[in-house]
């Protein structure tokens, strides 16, 4: 049984702002529903008011052009972002993330923007904003702020955002010439799965030394992770073997793995070593 | 709603499955784990198969609606609810409905999927009784045939 809400269907940003700034804390904005709607029914979500985003136009953009790069508006649902050629080509690691979220009825509803507002550590989206450097177009009434997408995530299931802010897009730049990403789950089943961690990583030829080889993690921290630190190494003009030997202790002071239903945090530590491992090598040869 | 209009009063909590079943009579959605993990409350929303439980009915108003009820026309079986049977692709037929509705809805986009492309569009559904093998060859079967 879903608590009794008041429920809005505004056409305007306009209007959407406004009942923002009314019911504040006690208002959820719904898309797709399919994280909302089970906090709300599983007692989670203490939302008193939903705020139906489906009308408003000017969040249903999805484009991209060649100077700056991808809008994705917070209506857009992750099978239309999967079908956009733009996406396929040139956000590969996007699509690769996006097409293991739920299952395919989930994502005729769900979106990215609401992938990331619901802060899952294990938002399999996430490592691919991470390391896509993705700018979070968060606004209200009196304007607009951009956030990069490594300081949007401020704890599990918490986000930066104040009661009457709203993610209308989120804006992704050009990647790097000649880049490579993928992303890589590790799950119990072929089907619908949470991640037991996801990694994302892209690869790009620097033209000095070494390559720039960017990595994110999912279901390995609070939030989801870029592991800056640990990215620096790969810097050098050495064998990649070494350097992922070097950068993997690095990487495992960016984490901190726990033990929950679906594994144990030593079988997450290893996969963890084991993926960046495989995931650096694949990007490493291809860039 | 299956080719015919309806207005239905409701409560903003009351979701579309729930609408179908207790205000429609249509009983071919069920209500299983109710948390959009198990895919048998799937019909098809403007075409797209979606997880009726995770749509209040208020947001379905002015969609077109498809449920296994509108699927027969006129009691007579479509191609691949006949492939269905063909290939002893139900048991219990819990399932059944939304997985010919996913089915439906695919090879309307893609009358010709390989069999990747059946499995993922199955992937939603979570079947007990089969093995999925079945679904997976009765929907192969149906896409050879033109119309279904």
């Amino acid at each position: 049984m879903l608590p009794k809400f008041d429920y809005f269907a505004p056409e305007s940003l306009k209007e959407t702002f406004s009942l923002l700034d009314t019911y504040g804390k006690d208002a959820r904005p719904l898309a797709g529903g399919t994280d909302l709607l089970v906090s709300l029914r599983g007692g989670q979500e203490p939302a008193k008011y939903l705020i139906d985003i489906k009308k408003v136009k000017e969040l249903q953009n999805l484009s991209f052009n060649d100077k700056s790069g991808l809008t994705v508006g917070a209506g857009v649902t992750l099978n239309r972002l999967i079908r956009h050629d733009a996406v396929s080509k040139n956000y590969p690691i996007l699509r690769e993330a996006a097409s293991t979220i739920g299952d395919f009825q989930v994502r005729n509803r769900a979106t990215l923007v609401g992938n990331i507002c619901n802060a899952s550590p294990a938002a399999d989206t996430a490592p691919a904003l991470l390391v896509l450097n993705a700018t979070v177009n968060i606004s209200t009434q009196d304007g607009t702020k951009k956030v990069p997408i490594h300081q949007f995530f401020t704890g599990v299931k918490k986000n930066i955002l104040a009661g009457n802010e709203l993610v209308t897009s989120i804006d992704l730049p050009i990647p790097p010439e000649k880049s490579i990403s993928a992303y890589m789950k590790a799950r119990r089943t072929m089907g619908e799965d949470l991640a037991v961690v996801g990694v994302g990583g892209l690869g790009a030829p620097t033209g000095g030394s070494g390559k720039e080889i960017r990595l994110a993690y999912a279901s390995v921290a609070p939030t989801p992770v870029r592991a800056f630190e640990a990215e620096k190494i790969f810097r050098k003009d050495r064998p990649v073997d070494e350097l992922v030997g070097e950068a993997i202790p690095v990487v495992m002071k960016a984490v901190s793995p726990i033990t929950d239903v679906r594994a144990g945090k030593e079988y997450r530590v290893n996969l963890v070593k084991v993926l960046t491992r495989r995931l650096v090598k694949q990007l490493w040869e291809a860039s | 709603m299956n080719g015919k209009r309806h207005t239905i009063e409701t409560d903003a909590n009351k979701t579309l499955l729930w609408i179908l079943r207790h205000k429609l009579g249509l009983t071919g959605a069920k209500p299983a784990c109710e948390r959009g993990d198990c895919g048998l409350c799937t019909i098809l929303l403007d075409d797209e198969p979606v997880k009726s439980c995770l749509v209040l009915a208020v947001e379905a108003n002015a969609h077109k609606i498809t449920t296994i009820e509108g699927i027969t026309k006129e009691g007579a079986l479509s191609t691949l609810q006949t492939k269905f049977i063909e290939h002893g692709a139900l048991q219990c037929g819990f399932c059944t409905p939304a997985a010919v509705l996913v089915a439906t809805a695919l090879l309307k986009r893609n009358p010709s999927p390989t069999r990747e492309q059946v499995v993922e569009s199955v992937e939603g559904i979570l079947c007990r009784c089969t093995g999925y093998r079945q679904i997976i060859d009765a929907i192969l079967d149906a896409s050879k045939i033109n119309p279904h």
